[in-house]
């Protein structure tokens, strides 16, 4: 009887995290898809989380406010993807190395900001700056459901939002013009300036709306999660949201299969280190990336790659 | 508006080299110009922080000196990313490299520590490079055969290999009774001599000198250096050329990984003398930023190594003096590479003004 009742609270303990986990991958690979879509490969997403992290921690830091926090994050996001759109669609500068110069930026300004911004607190754990972390809601009702509820229904704000952003960005790409129009920038650049249209605005926008959603997912690493900042928090998960953009060839329903498969395993492992097994914890810890290129070795997974995709538009 | 439609943008066919260096160094000017608003943003003064870091850097004969001991690793992980962005392979991985090459060099200490001196640091040389080199070998395997983007594998094999050297750092390589996490320090007999008596210039800068200058004549001279700047100009025309296109992007990553490989052996055994967990602190990373300043040519990547090494070195005592954090510099590499990047792209194109349109 105990042992069953024990084995159902640690089934809802790791799927509730998975889905906790998924959070900030889900939110930077759907803003990826996004701007795949509309051709930029933006490989500069773990700094943008990086940025979205540290910035949504400083300024709910400074302010108190977990608004503010998550309004500051959005407008990191921002501008770093403003750069992004400038280097790639303006200037069409080769995308692989700015996303690279991105990332570079994001790890290098957050560092230096915080060291600046935070000088007088030595390495002592306890005297270093923190923040409130976000209140879990519970849905009324729905929390109420045995085993799915507190998997599903108990969540922080910016869980719902990721999840609720699937449909809406499936719907979005597919079912609107704007969506249309996205989508054939990075399938036919050249008919969608033949219409008239503005390749370089829709492609800013893209861009910018995906830099948005990275750097949320990066403001989940702080706000959602802990309350205090390390350098390097987002330790790769940008690089994994790109990973599942491919590995759910670049559609929101399998995005999301792929994003809760990697925080699955990661939940996993967090459970099994719980436990002490006799695994060092540096080899749980090392998993996704492992997952990550198991996972691009399972076959020809490109074949919906938006056939635009990376390659600057010019006009003859 | 009606101005400007006399007017056109236009594809420059070619670029000469004085204009692209000169683009360089206006994108590096540009660059320190916005670090001097960044410092006085954070609350510091720009004048004495430039002064103690370039003071730093290249103020006198020792503060050169060891600019150079902390260029030696840039100028490697240089070369490693400059043989395969030539070949448009991207290996983000020079800093997982750089740490296998420094684990498999410790390795071979371990196993063959009773060797005379000069065979041992033989051995423990071409394990370093080894080591560096199968992390390579692995992207380039994985994207011949199993169509595995070498930009994913690099990245992940540098966050698993990190986590790989805490594990082992903290078992059985550990120092015994220590508190850190490191290994214990190499004994005098197998550190590489000092060349300059009282500093920390080491044969490890030399060797970095030699590669670049093999380097510079494998992508000159050899068949494997058209292979591979035929790659990067066109990988399509490449194929139809009879070039075996998996064969060299296997090489260029296991070559490219070697020397980011030789860059951690270096670094270890000429300069650092433990493992420890912080042992380079991102020169994978700032290779990157120092080849393409370099623009890719391994004999150009020398004074922008010591550029880089300089901007390091000087960073410590710029945080000592003025209390501006040292992370500066990360920002720093940044923004460099950032302007740099714009200002090539700028120079590629002209306005040219069109009086009968079509």
């Amino acid at each position: 009887m105990l042992t069953d009742f024990l084995q159902t609270a640690i089934v809802i303990s790791v799927l509730a995290s998975t889905v906790r986990i998924a959070t900030p991958l889900l939110l930077a690979a759907l803003g990826e898809l996004v701007t795949e879509k509309a051709g930029i490969l933006n490989l500069g997403v773990e700094g943008t989380m990086l940025m979205g992290a540290f910035v949504s921690f400083l300024v709910a830091n400074q302010t108190g406010s977990q608004w503010m926090g998550l309004l500051g994050a959005i407008v990191a996001g921002g501008v770093i993807s403003l750069i992004m759109a400038f280097m790639s669609s303006t200037l069409k500068v080769d995308q692989v190395v700015t996303g690279l110069s991105i990332n570079l930026l994001g790890s290098g300004v957050s560092l230096f900001w915080y060291r600046s911004a935070f000088p007088d607190f030595n390495l002592v754990a306890a005297e270093l700056p923190t923040i409130s972390v976000m209140e879990i809601i519970k849905i009324p009702l729905l929390s109420e459901i045995p085993f799915l509820g507190p998997i599903l229904f108990s969540h922080r704000l910016l869980t719902y939002l990721a999840f609720l952003a699937v449909p809406a960005v499936w719907f979005f790409l597919y079912h609107t013009k704007y969506g249309l129009q996205i989508r054939g920038l990075g399938e036919n650049p050249r008919a969608i300036d033949m219409k008239g249209l503005n390749v370089t605005r829709l492609q800013y926008l893209a861009a910018i709306f995906g830099g948005m959603m990275a750097a949320l997912g990066g403001s989940f690493l702080t706000l959602g999660s802990t309350i205090r900042f390390f350098p390097e928090i987002s330790a790769g998960r940008g690089w994994l949201a790109i990973v599942i953009v491919i590995a759910g060839n670049w559609r929101p329903a399998r995005i999301l299969i792929a994003t809760l498969l990697f925080a699955f395993l990661d939940a996993f492992q967090l459970q099994v280190q719980g436990f002490g097994v006799q695994i060092p914890y540096q080899i749980l810890l090392a998993m996704p990336y492992i997952l990550a290129i198991l996972v691009m070795m399972g076959g020809r997974l490109r074949s919906v790659a938006p056939r635009h995709l990376g390659i600057p538009y010019q006009r003859e | 508006m009606n101005l400007l439609k006399n007017y056109r943008i236009e594809k420059r066919d070619h670029v000469s080299p004085l204009v692209l260096a000169l683009s360089a160094l206006v994108s590096l000017v540009a660059a320190l110009m916005v670090t001097a608003l960044l410092v006085t943003i954070s609350g510091g003064d720009w004048k004495e922080a430039f002064s103690s870091l370039f003071g730093g850097a290249f103020g006198d004969k020792d503060a050169i000196l060891e600019t150079l001991v902390k260029s030696t690793p840039l100028i490697l992980t240089g070369l490693a990313a400059a043989i395969a962005f030539r070949g448009k392979i991207w290996n983000i991985g020079a800093e997982g490299q750089l740490f296998a090459g420094a684990i498999g060099s410790y390795w071979a200490f371990v196993t063959f520590e009773s060797l005379p001196t000069v065979p041992l640091l033989i051995i423990v040389f071409i394990a370093g490079c080894a080591a560096g080199g199968a992390l390579g070998l692995l992207a380039g395997v994985l994207k011949a055969y199993f169509h595995v983007d070498e930009i994913i594998t690099t990245v992940m094999t540098n966050y698993i290999v990190a986590y790989m050297l805490a594990l082992i750092l903290s078992g059985p390589w550990k120092e015994a009774g220590s508190v850190y996490r490191h290994t214990p320090a190499l004994p005098d007999f197998v550190k590489l001599p000092i060349i300059v008596p009282g500093t920390r210039l080491n044969l490890g800068f030399i060797l970095a000198l030699l590669a670049a200058g093999l380097f510079y004549y494998l992508l000159k001279k050899t068949p494997l250096g058209y292979e591979i700047r035929a790659l990067g100009s066109n990988p399509m025309a490449s194929r139809f050329k009879g070039i075996a296109v998996s064969r060299t992007m296997i090489t260029t990553l296991f070559i490219s990984g070697a020397v980011a490989g030789m860059a951690g052996m270096i670094e270890l055994f000429g300069s650092q003398y433990r493992i420890r967990m912080d042992l380079s602190t991102g020169y994978g990373f700032t290779g990157i930023i120092v080849a393409l300043l370099g623009g890719l040519n391994p004999l150009a990547i020398i004074p922008a190594g010591i550029f880089f090494g300089g901007l390091i070195n000087g960073s410590v005592r710029m945080q000592i003096f003025t209390k501006v954090p040292a992370a500066l510099m990360s920002a720093v590499q940044a923004i460099i590479l950032l302007f740099l990047l714009a200002s090539q792209a700028i120079v590629r194109y002209r306005i040219r003004r069109v009086d009968d349109v079509d």
